[in-house]
Formats: structure tokens, C-alpha cells, sequence
């Protein structure tokens, strides 16, 4: 058993790093087949041919194609991103302090809408008849509703009529950790809604399927407390495809967190990317499609072992 | 389908509700920070831009950026609050006779953050970097500009001589914006350490919890003696894109002042925030190409008048810009070159464009493909249609990247752009006449000399004539077809913040002009 399971680790541990080595050759041909050199981009438009020549040839931009990938490969390995075309900065150290910002907002939405999804689609299975229909009705609204728009609604609602939460900002959790939680608050429950919509439908679902089957009767008849029948035996039942939708989730919001960012005026990853496209800055549009690459390969990855976890067949297996 | 009894559904429903509740009380216990205690020790202003996206090297942006910059280092001359230029680290000026050459007389025990001190060699190390084509605050002094500065002298310790290719009375102005901000000894030596870094001998210091690209924090810098000018200890620039979220901030008290866009100025004015407003920008569409080279009817003034008859500006301002003004002049409405003539001799007229357009010899008219970007798109499309009515074809290609939209000014005969005319003898010299949207060489004798004699205008009266014969001209001949002029917001939290007020024109207001509310 211990030995099946460390080879299944080991094999899915080098499918996420082919994956992630896959993701960084397309990054890196991507970032070449842009137009204009980083010459051209750190020197400006009037820049001179020679000086542009110069600043590529400094850059190692001249080199061929390969051995460029495999320095920046080596370097990136050592944790080593490169430095921004734009202020020389260290693409690493930036990202490293950008990372915890857009971890914090898909990490916080994730759960709250994880908590939210199952208890309404436990209650809408559960209860049946005119609840189930309103929750339905709502999560499809919900599910449909853009993000930027609720979090236009929730600012207006909560930050501009009620000053509840702060409409804007980011305050780290070092600084402050009650601000931090507050400057959190509004575009978490932003990005929560539909997340929270689409798991209350996958958990609806499942829960109606759980509820049907035998050993649930069987718990019944033997007036085992119903909160164990639901939240024990019936819900561990429905969870693999509950848990999928919660990583689905967590992988789509961290990658979606540019909207919120930028609504919210929040230093994540979303707005690194923004900036480094907008000014050609290579270095740290590679840095954030390889960091934001090995979250969800990791993410990915933990969602299968713990499906392997909670699926006594595929344990065996 | 009932599943389970009545109990467990009331077990479930409790549950669901007392999650749902808990995850919003644990998210709560905020406080109205827009009713709190005023609060003198910060200032914290949100922004419309990346103020720094190149870095800390004053002379790579341009005079938008003065407001930031201020903070970080001083000019050689300053902006007065009538919008004058005043001393700066040069405490005095004085041109030769025939204004060839200025000479500055430097300001003694200026210190700049690397340790290094303020004298001419160091003045003239900076000028000097005018040569390096990557610094687009110095296009206009460097070689083959209008204001070209040959050569830069050290006169003696504390005094500096530019000598000008022309004459140049009235340079001092361009000394009073980035032009005029000077780099301590390392900076210039290392340019590079200006992205990370920088150095300058300004009122504050970048404090090491900024956050490029989203807040940049100044702290009062202990051995500047200008810093006593500004009121504020701490100055936070909050970058906020979203312009909403901008009025948002101020409303809720994230921000004590905001950069607006007219259209959410009722919204913040219906909250209690108080909005100071100045005109100064002119969005308006600039003909790169007079001369026909990418699309041959641009060659003809005609065309390009029929274009100025052709556009609805008061539609455009009512669908788009509400709040802002329609603007038939170039020049800006508190301008002294400012003609109400203009705006009846140019009104909107879409039978007079056609008739043009057939006098020119385009009676059935012709086509060509502007470059829009994400701020410009909406504007262009409104244009799109109304020349469509006179029978010209405008194509709206959305830029694919920065490069291609630089590259406009010489493949599309027409562009579209906010011009700020604070300084009208800059702008033409420096983007006009020899500048970015002049690549194809075109040449206007009247606009040559209307703007000559601006710079050489001494008195109210003369520099009325001269901006009044300018403004005309622009229009006139086409170069220029303004659309509307966009009113700079500056709303502010009443209860921290005094009345914000602009220097002149200058549609940035001085760092030093914020003041606590009394």
C-alpha cells in the first residue's frame, strides 16, 4: 500500500514539474516572439539602434535562443527571476512580496465560498421544495453575475453608504493583521459570490445523490443523529466532486484575481502582470506565468492525493 | 422530495445561517474612517496613473509626473502658486542681451540622499545627460530640439551658463518641471540605481513600505530645509486605476484626496467631499501627417477643416464627457489665447465638411485607419460616425502594443491625445512643431511665427495676440482638431484637507499647496 502510494506521489510529482518545464519554454518563446527587444524597451522610443544593440548584447539577448533558456532555467531554479527591464529591480523580490497579497484573496475567497456552497447545497437538498428552489435560483443568478459588477455593489453598499470596510487598499498582515483581514473583507466576499454558487450546485447535486444511498437508509433505521448522517457519512460520500469544484475554484480565482486587484487597488500578482505587459517588461511576464503556473500544478497536485485520500477505491488502487 | 424530517432540516438551516453570518461578522468591526479624527500626520492621495512605472529617474517622464516628483527632488527653478516660475536650487537667473545664453546662481548647502552635495559640476553632469535619448523630459533642450541647449558651462562652483542654438527668453519655465529636477552625484553616475533608487535632495524620502506600482510612501526628509514648507509628515500616492474606485476611496476615507473624472464629481460632491476644478487639458485630435505621405488627402487643408466642421463635439461631451466642455479652440478656456470666435466659425456643420470635402477634391470622400487605445476607443468611435456622415471612412484599429501605438505619429495621418497647454511655447516647439507628432516635417510659416512671437511676448497684450493668432491657426489649418476639454478634479475630504488649489493653470497641483483642513 505505502509503496503503490509513493509511486503514485513520486509519478505526479514529475508531471507537475514537466508541466511547469512545459509552461516556462512557452512563456520564454512567447516573450521572444513579442515585438521590440529589451534593448528597445529600457532605452524608450528615441532610443539609437547601437545603444539598443548594446543594452541586448549586455542582456545576453544576442545569445541563441537555447542557451538564453538555459541560463534563465538556472537561475530560475535558484530562485533567481531575472531583473525588471523597467527599474532593475529583482523580479523574484517583487513577486515574492506580491504573491501573499493574490494567495490571501483566492485562499480567503476559496474558503468562504466553500463554507457557503456546502451549507447552501446541503440545505437546498436536504429541505427540498421552495428552498431548493430559491437557492437554485439565486446560485444561477449569482453564478452569472460578473465579478467586477457584485464588487461595484458591495463597495457602494458596504464601503461608500456604511463605511463598514475600506473600499481600497491592501494592508499586510505584518502591519496589521485586523486591517489585513478588513482590507480583505470586500474583495473576498467579491470574488466568493459566484465561487460560493458553483459549489452550493456541485454540493446540491451530490448531497441528492448521497442521500439516496443505502448505508444512509441503513444510519436512519439505526437513529444515528442526523448532523452525523449529513455532515459525516453523507457529505464524505458526495465530497470528491465537491472538492474538485472548491480546487477548480481556488485555481480560477487565483488566476482571476486581476479584477479584484485592480477594482480594490490591491498589490497582487494581477496587477504585476498588468504593469509588465504594459511597459514589455519580459523578465517579470515570465516570472508570473511560471510562479502562477507551479500554484495551480501544486494545487492541482494536492487535489488528487487528497481525492486518492478520500476515495477508499482509488486508495486501494 | 422531503429526504429527511423536520428536525434535520431545521439542523441544516441553522447551520447554513450561522455560517453565513459568521463569515460575514468576522469580516466586520470596521470604522468610519471619513468621520474620524482629522488626521495632519499623512496625507494620502490616490492617483490615477503608476507614477514611477520607470523608475525614480525624473528626467524618463514628463510634467505630469511633477507632482510626485516634487516630493523626491528639487528643480532648478520651482512652480510659484500663480504659476509662475520662482527660484529652486538656483536662487538666481539672468539671460545675456540677446537671450542666448542663462546663467543660475546656485543655492548654497543643498545635501541630495547619497550624501553628495549641490554644485555646478553636478548641475552641469545632469544637463549633460540631455544627449541620452531614453530621457524624455530632455526631447525638447537635446540636440535637434526646439529649445535646443548646446552647451552646458561651469561658470564657478555655484554658477552654471546654458548656452542656447537660438534665443530662448522665458526658459526658465521648463527648469520649474522635471526638465529642471537635478540627480545627486551617484545618480548620475549609476542612471541605472534611478529605477531602484532615488536621489534627490527633495522635502521627503521613499519610505521602504512602498510598493511599486500600487503606493508609494514619502516621509519628510530630516535634512532638507525646504521640507518645512510641506504640511504633511507622511505623503501616500495610491495608485488606484479604476476611477470609481478613485471617488470610492475618497468618499470612504481610504484616500484625503483623489484625482476624478468629471463624470463621478456629482457623485462625490452628493458625499461631502469637497472638488476643486481646472480646465488646461484639451483632448483633441492631432493631424501627424500634413504633408500626405499615408493618406494623400490629409495634404489638403480643406480635408483637415472639413474634419473640424464634421465632428458633433456638444453629442461627443453629452454621451461620453458629461461634465467636461466641448471645446472648437485649441488653446484651453482660461487661455489667453482663448476665441469665442472660433466656436461659432467651426460649429458643427456637416453640409459646409462636405462641400469642402468636394472643393478639395474628395467629393464622395475617402478612408483612412486611426490607432486607438483602451482610453480612446469610445471617443474615436463617436468621431467615427459623424465622419461617416460627411462621407470620409475612419477605421478604428485598436493598438496591438505599445510600439505600435508609438509608431502611429508616422503610419496614420491622425492621432488623439491630451494637451495640456500650461506651457503653449513648450508644447509647440516640443511636440508640435519639431516634436513627436511632427515626424513627416511639415511646415506652418503663420504657426512658426505666431509661436515665435509668444515666446519673445513680454507683456498681457502681446502674448493675447500672439496665443489668440496660434490658437486660430491651429484650428484653422487643421493641425489640431480639439474635441473637448477635460476638467481636472481634485476632490478632497473636507475634514482633513484644505480647499486644494492650482498654480496657474497647471493642472497638477504643487505637493507643498496641500494644506490640513483649519
Amino acid at each position: 500500500m505505502e509503496v503503490t502510494m509513493a509511486l503514485f506521489i513520486t509519478k505526479r510529482l514529475l508531471m507537475a514539474l514537466a508541466t511547469v518545464l512545459v509552461v516556462a519554454v512557452l512563456a520564454f518563446l512567447l516573450v521572444h516572439a513579442m515585438p521590440g527587444s529589451p534593448g528597445a524597451v529600457s532605452l524608450g522610443a528615441g532610443a539609437s539602434q547601437e545603444a539598443i544593440d548594446e543594452v541586448n548584447r549586455r542582456l545576453g539577448w544576442s545569445d541563441p535562443l537555447l542557451a538564453q533558456f538555459f541560463t534563465w532555467l538556472g537561475a530560475a531554479v535558484q530562485g533567481d527571476l531575472g531583473i525588471s527591464l523597467i527599474d532593475g529591480r529583482s523580479v523574484s523580490a517583487d513577486l515574492a512580496s506580491r504573491l501573499p497579497v493574490t494567495a490571501s484573496l483566492a485562499a480567503g475567497a476559496t474558503l468562504l465560498s466553500g463554507i457557503l456552497g456546502i451549507a447552501l447545497g446541503v440545505t437546498a437538498a436536504v429541505r427540498g421544495g421552495i428552498v431548493d428552489r430559491i437557492i437554485g435560483g439565486v446560485a444561477g443568478m449569482a453564478v452569472a453575475l460578473p465579478a467586477f459588477w457584485i464588487g461595484i455593489i458591495f463597495v457602494y453598499l458596504l464601503a461608500v453608504q456604511s463605511s463598514v470596510f475600506p473600499a481600497t487598499g491592501y494592508v499586510p498582515f505584518e502591519v496589521s493583521p485586523q486591517d489585513w483581514a478588513l482590507s480583505l473583507a470586500l474583495p473576498v466576499i467579491t470574488l466568493a459570490v459566484g465561487g460560493g454558487a458553483f459549489i452550493a450546485r456541485q454540493t446540491r447535486a451530490s448531497m441528492l445523490e448521497a442521500l439516496q444511498q443505502e448505508h444512509i437508509r441503513t444510519l436512519r433505521a439505526t437513529a444515528t443523529p442526523t448532523w452525523k448522517i449529513l455532515y459525516v457519512h453523507a457529505l464524505r460520500y458526495a465530497s470528491l466532486p465537491i472538492v474538485a469544484a472548491i480546487a477548480l475554484q481556488f485555481i480560477q480565482l487565483f488566476g482571476g484575481s486581476v479584477i479584484a486587484e485592480q477594482l480594490f487597488a490591491m498589490p497582487g500578482l494581477g496587477q504585476a502582470v498588468q504593469n509588465s505587459v504594459s511597459t514589455h517588461d519580459a523578465p517579470s511576464v515570465q516570472g508570473v506565468v511560471v510562479i502562477a503556473t507551479v500554484v495551480v500544478v501544486a494545487v492541482n497536485l494536492v487535489l488528487e492525493l487528497a481525492t486518492k485520500f478520500l476515495d477508499p477505491k482509488l486508495r486501494a488502487s | 422530495m422531503k429526504l429527511l424530517n423536520s428536525t434535520a432540516r431545521a439542523s441544516s438551516a441553522v447551520l447554513a445561517g450561522a455560517l453565513l453570518l459568521g463569515s460575514l461578522t468576522a469580516c466586520g468591526g470596521g470604522s468610519s474612517q471619513a468621520t474620524a479624527k482629522a488626521d495632519t500626520s499623512s496625507l494620502t492621495l490616490a492617483i490615477d496613473s503608476d507614477s514611477a512605472s520607470f523608475g525614480f529617474d525624473p528626467l524618463r517622464v514628463s510634467a505630469a509626473q511633477r507632482q510626485f516628483f516634487e516630493g523626491l527632488y528639487e528643480s532648478l527653478m520651482t512652480l510659484q502658486p500663480d504659476g509662475s516660475a520662482g527660484p529652486g536650487l538656483a536662487k538666481e537667473f539672468s539671460y545675456n542681451a540677446d537671450n542666448t545664453v542663462l546663467t543660475l546662481t546656485l543655492k548654497e548647502g543643498v545635501t541630495f540622499t547619497d550624501g553628495s552635495k549641490l554644485d555646478a559640476e553636478l548641475v552641469k553632469a545632469n544637463l549633460d545627460r540631455r544627449s541620452d535619448p531614453a530621457l524624455s523630459a530632455y526631447s525638447a533642450v537635446a540636440k535637434g530640439g526646439a529649445q535646443e541647449i548646446t552647451s552646458v558651462d561651469v561658470v564657478s562652483p555655484t554658477q552654471v551658463a546654458l548656452t542656447f542654438a537660438k534665443p530662448q527668453p522665458g526658459f526658465e519655465k521648463n527648469l520649474a518641471s522635471t526638465t529642471g529636477m537635478i540627480v545627486g552625484k551617484n545618480g548620475v553616475t549609476d542612471t541605472a540605481s534611478l529605477g531602484a533608487t532615488p536621489d534627490g535632495s527633495g522635502p521627503y524620502t521613499l519610505d521602504p513600505s512602498t510598493v511599486k506600482g500600487n503606493k508609494y510612501v514619502l516621509v519628510k526628509n530630516g535634512t532638507s530645509p525646504e521640507a518645512s514648507k510641506y504640511a504633511f509628515n507622511k505623503v501616500i500616492f495610491s495608485v488606484v486605476l479604476d476611477p470609481q474606485a478613485r471617488a470610492n476611496a475618497v468618499v470612504s476615507g481610504q484616500a484625503d484626496v483623489a484625482m476624478l473624472t468629471s463624470n463621478t464629481v456629482d457623485f462625490a460632491k452628493s458625499k461631502g467631499v469637497g472638488v476643486s476644478q481646472i480646465g488646461g487639458t484639451v483632448n483633441t485630435m492631432i493631424s501627424f501627417d500634413k504633408i500626405g505621405k499615408t493618406a494623400p488627402a490629409f495634404a489638403e487643408e480643406k480635408v483637415r477643416q472639413a474634419i473640424q466642421y464634421a465632428i458633433n463635439r456638444q453629442a461627443l461631451v453629452d454621451a461620453l464627457h458629461k461634465g467636461d466642455i466641448p471645446a472648437w479652440n485649441a488653446l484651453p478656456k482660461d487661455s489667453a489665447g482663448f476665441s469665442k470666435d472660433i466656436e461659432t466659425t467651426f460649429a458643427y456643420n456637416p453640409d459646409k465638411a462636405k462641400s469642402l470635402l468636394a472643393e478639395a477634391g474628395y467629393p464622395n470622400g475617402f478612408e483612412f485607419t486611426i490607432i486607438a487605445g483602451a482610453q480612446t476607443q469610445t471617443d474615436l468611435q463617436a468621431v467615427q460616425k459623424d465622419l461617416a456622415a460627411v462621407g470620409i471612412t475612419m477605421n478604428v484599429k485598436m493598438a496591438a502594443s505599445t510600439d505600435e501605438a508609438f509608431a502611429a505619429v508616422a503610419t496614420t495621418p491622425l492621432g488623439y491625445a491630451p494637451l495640456n497647454w500650461d506651457n503653449p511655447v513648450g508644447v509647440m516647439y516640443g511636440a508640435i512643431l519639431n516634436g513627436f507628432t511632427n515626424v513627416q516635417k511639415a511646415t506652418d510659416e503663420q504657426l512658426s511665427a505666431a509661436t515665435g512671437e509668444l515666446a519673445a511676448a513680454k507683456d498681457d497684450a502681446a502674448i493675447k495676440a500672439a496665443a489668440t493668432k496660434l490658437n486660430t491657426r491651429l484650428v484653422e489649418s487643421g493641425w489640431m482638431i480639439p474635441l473637448y476639454e477635460a476638467l481636472t478634479n481634485q476632490a478632497y475630504n473636507t475634514k482633513k484637507v484644505a480647499p486644494v488649489e492650482f498654480a496657474g493653470t497647471n493642472a497638477y497641483p504643487l505637493l507643498s499647496s496641500y494644506k490640513p483642513a483649519s
